[in-house]
């Protein structure tokens, strides 16, 4: 019996040591290891994440593009030159002759408008950034027209800053379709969105080779894309969700890039000489939020307690090393009327918070319940319950997803981190400063400072006022203001730390660079 | 004379009605009948109330399915149209007798991460994790059984020791350690496996699905470059999670052929001079051969159930990791999918294995 089973064993060892090799990925194809959860479909005007925005953006042109280094100064994709009526309400912008989709079509003005079109009516999370311009399922079709083969017309209903506009249109939502290939797999009205889901019909240096949601994406390049044929021929979007596993392949060569790894494997990989590590800035930060309907919390000298209840300096080294740097101020590091340094206004003084307690009526401290939004969340939500007790905070650390609750404003504190696609100020503002209606009916989930439970008039005029004007300098006072008063009212969102999303790269991989709003591109990657 | 006397008696009084009056015993097909329309009517009954345990569960936990559809930054507009699509906005035992018509017609509804219908996701996935638990199967009754075994036979002995320590590190080590170890060693340090999914990536897509069973549509398409590939990247997971099952297989194995080797049949055989090994295999192994395949079928279910760490682990795209990622993401149609295959699972198993019982031990017929 023994014999039997040694020798089984041996056969299956043979069999599958005959294997040629486990070997590193091949030098024309890209392997990218990482979490696949969460992207229900690929349909560009139903993305909702960051993973998903990335694969779009590889499958679709957009009209103009930004660089990963450079998120102010627009460029040309499918669009070649772009113009601005005097009056800023009208922006015309001159298609490229020369792109077709993989179907063989032609990218014409109509494709662009369909797409912007569509966006709009499916009403989906990818209408958000271009519904904010006032376009509706009602007047999109007049709005966004194809004057010729080539010229796209895009008529705002309102003034709106035109750069706003330009910028939502590099979104990886406003991907452009084949029109008719898509709607020749329409069903039931659905704008080919249940086709598109796992289906492409771009003209993207890529096409979509095989989907199976969570598990793998494949990608072939495109021969004859317009900007030359990428010099991978394959990228694979592999599924590795266990980070300890992830970077075992990252070190053997088996995978190429690596996202969403644990910091002590990001860590050890950065004492790797074959690896770099690219923190992309997002634009989004680590929060706590106070939530308003709470009489003891609504206190300002309780707010305020809360800036200097948190060690944050202890953990910016270590849990946050690569997933965010110190920062406290609503506008990120880097934006127009962002300051030039932000990490001084909430430093960590116990003595100080307990006092502020003490004024504020609660001279033995003061009990409350803290969610961390989810699993991702969780130490930094330990360690701020540790600092906070030496406040006199005694937080009771509920764990779990949160999100929900935090949507409908049950929660005491939360513990949460954000993030924004359009590269302004306004994006974020409107998260952090705006709430035109702070009613329970409103519910205004998508603001977070109506999840917050404050309506500050001042700020939402600001926000009104950053949307519409037109120059730059203007819209520099605007936000350095709004930041003042921001910082200054001891809001219930407490800011302590901006995101960056952490990317492993191969030393030997050249020209991938982790975008802030998410939309990576592949034409330009090669292998050493 | 006396056990055929006491038979028709007990017959007698089997078919004993209300009234105390003796019917003739029912005709063998009708009893048969009988036994298989209870059998059914239990199994509808088990899979309604799993139905209303999962669906309880789905509706009850503090999760919100619109924002796993949409996403968290969602404007009220489209929450509410999505809301109102789902009929979240009915009452719960409208939206209970939905589900359990929906489920009759196998439509479980779709899965707000995936985007596909839950019954499509399974059938895509299925096939993975039972692979996957084939292959420990394999592995635990190969060792587990000799081993149980052998330990029964040489009882008190080192050997006996040794297999009890198997069992035990078995049973209390964290599979995710094991998995991480093993990876780095068989993957990392010694290259003779692959470390994630069913297969290297260059051979992603390259095999038509038609059992869906990877090593066997390579296998079918003579892609033995893939078949080599999948094997490759199954043994090690495969092997794991087998091994986790040996502690119970092996332990319950030892525990019969103690039994039996207590038994007079077993003294009687070897006062005649029979060798040891023929008394074991030949008279005591077929004695418990019926029981051991009980263990099998439960520690099957089993490891369907408990592939979920390994499945994770390895990034092996099963029925584990769907779970998993649908409790993670408050996915419930995925969550109550997945729980009601895992339940109709381990019910067919319990049918199948009652059946081969009354098939090979005719005492219990």
């Amino acid at each position: 019996m023994l014999k039997n089973l040694l020798t089984t064993i041996a056969l299956a060892g043979a069999l599958v040591t005959a294997q040629p090799s486990f070997a590193a990925s091949p030098p024309n194809m890209l392997v990218i290891g990482t979490n696949l959860t969460g992207i229900r479909t690929l349909d560009p005007a139903q993305n909702n994440a960051r993973t998903v925005s990335e694969l779009i953006s590889n499958l679709y042109d957009n009209l103009v593009q930004l660089s990963p280094d450079d998120l102010k100064t627009l460029k040309p994709m499918l669009a070649t030159k772009w113009t601005v009526s005097e009056d800023g309400r009208l922006i015309t912008l001159t298609l490229r002759d020369d792109a077709v989709f993989q179907s063989g079509n032609a990218v014409t003005a109509e494709d662009a408008a369909w797409s912007i079109q569509r966006v709009i009516k499916m009403g989906q999370v990818g209408s958000t950034d271009v519904a904010l311009w006032g376009f509706t399922s009602e007047n999109v079709d007049k709005l966004v027209r194809a004057k010729d083969e080539q010229t796209l017309e895009i008529e705002l209903p309102h003034a709106v800053n035109t750069d706003l506009v330009l910028y939502s249109l590099a979104g990886s939502s406003i991907g452009i379709i084949d029109k008719k290939t898509a709607l020749s797999h329409e069903a039931n009205g659905d704008l080919a969105g249940a086709w598109l889901s796992a289906n492409s019909a771009g003209s993207g240096p890529f096409t979509l080779a095989q989907w199976r949601p969570n598990d793998v994406a494949i990608f072939n390049a495109q021969k004859n894309y317009w900007a030359g044929p990428p010099a991978m021929a394959r990228v694979v979007a592999r599924h590795i969700p266990e980070s300890g596993n992830l970077r075992l392949q990252l070190e053997a060569g088996d995978v190429d890039v690596g996202q969403y790894l644990a910091s002590g494997d990001l860590d050890a990989l950065a004492n790797n000489k074959e690896m770099v590590i690219d923190s992309v800035p997002g634009l989004g930060f680590y929060y706590i939020a106070l939530n308003q309907k709470d009489p003891d919390l609504q206190k300002p000298k309780v707010r305020e307690a809360f800036q200097h209840a948190f060690d944050w300096k202890a953990i910016s080294g270590n849990i946050m090393r690569y997933t965010g740097f110190p920062w406290h101020s609503m506008i990120p590091r880097g934006m127009i009327g962002a300051p030039q340094d932000a990490t001084s206004r909430h430093d960590y003084d116990p003595a100080k918070a307990k006092q502020l307690l003490a004024e504020a009526g609660y001279p033995n401290g003061l009990k409350k319940v803290l969610n961390p939004s989810g699993a991702a969340t969780l130490p930094f939500a330990e360690a701020l319950q540790a600092s906070a007790r030496a406040a006199g905070l005694d937080l009771n650390l509920v764990p779990g997803e949160f999100t929900p609750a935090f949507r409908e404003r049950k929660y005491e504190i939360l513990l949460g981190n954000s993030g924004a696609r359009l590269p302004d100020p306004f994006a974020v503002a409107t998260q952090y400063a705006y709430n035109p209606d702070n009613s329970d009916e409103a519910r205004l989930g998508s603001y977070y400072l109506w999840r917050a439970g404050m309506k500050v008039d001042e700020l939402n005029t600001l926000v009104d006022q950053s949307m519409k004007e037109p120059d730059a300098g203007k819209r520099t006072e605007i936000f350095q203001k709004m930041d003042g008063i921001y910082s200054g009212m001891n809001a219930p969102l407490v800011i302590f730390f901006q995101r960056t999303d952490p990317y492993v790269i191969r030393a030997n991989v050249k020209g991938y660079h982790g975008h802030t709003t998410w939309s990576t591109r592949w034409h330009g990657v090669t292998k050493e | 004379m006396a056990s055929a006397d006491l038979t028709s008696k007990r017959d007698a009084e089997r078919n004993l009605d209300e009234d105390g009056l003796v019917h003739a015993p029912s005709h063998p097909l009708a009893m048969a009948l009988r036994r298989l329309a209870g059998r059914v009517l239990a199994v509808i009954t088990t899979l309604l109330g799993l139905l209303f345990l999962t669906f309880s569960m789905g509706r009850l936990l503090p999760a919100d399915p619109v924002l796993a559809i949409t996403g968290a930054e969602v404007s009220k507009e489209v929450y509410d149209r999505v809301y109102n699509e789902l009929g979240l906005g009915r009452p719960i035992w409208a939206q209970f007798l939905d589900y359990v018509q929906k489920v009759a017609t196998g439509d479980l509804g779709t899965s707000a991460t995936t985007g596909q219908p839950i019954l499509t996701d399974l059938l895509t996935i299925f096939p993975a994790t039972i692979e996957l638990a084939v292959i420990a199967m394999i592995v635990g009754a190969l060792v587990g059984v000799p081993l149980g075994i052998t330990a029964a036979v040489r009882r008190g002995t080192i050997i006996d020791h040794i297999a009890r320590i198997i069992a035990l590190a078995g049973h209390s080590i964290p599979i995710f350690w094991t998995g991480l170890m093993a990876l780095f060693v068989f993957y990392a340090k010694l290259k003779l496996v692959g470390a994630s999914g069913r297969v290297d990536v260059f051979y992603e897509g390259l095999v038509t699905p038609v059992t869906g069973f990877l090593l066997i549509d390579s296998a079918i398409e003579r892609q033995w470059d893939v078949f080599r590939s999948a094997l490759g990247h199954i043994i090690l997971p495969g092997t794991i999670l087998g091994y986790y099952s040996v502690a119970y297989i092996s332990r319950m194995s030892r525990s019969f052929m103690l039994e039996q080797l207590g038994q007079e049949y077993i003294t009687t055989a070897r006062a005649k001079g029979l060798g040891l090994r023929k008394v074991v295999w030949r008279h005591a192994f077929r004695n418990i051969r019926v029981q051991l395949l009980t263990i099998m079928a439960l520690t099957f279910g089993g490891l369907l159930e408990g592939a979920v760490l390994i499945e994770t682990v390895f990034g092996w795209p099963g029925l584990g990791q769907y779970l998993t990622r649908g409790l993670q993401m408050n996915d419930m149609n995925v969550v109550m999918g997945a729980v009601l295959t895992i339940g109709a699972v381990f019910l067919t198993i319990n049918i199948l294995s009652d059946v081969l019982y009354r098939i090979l031990d005719p005492r219990t017929r």
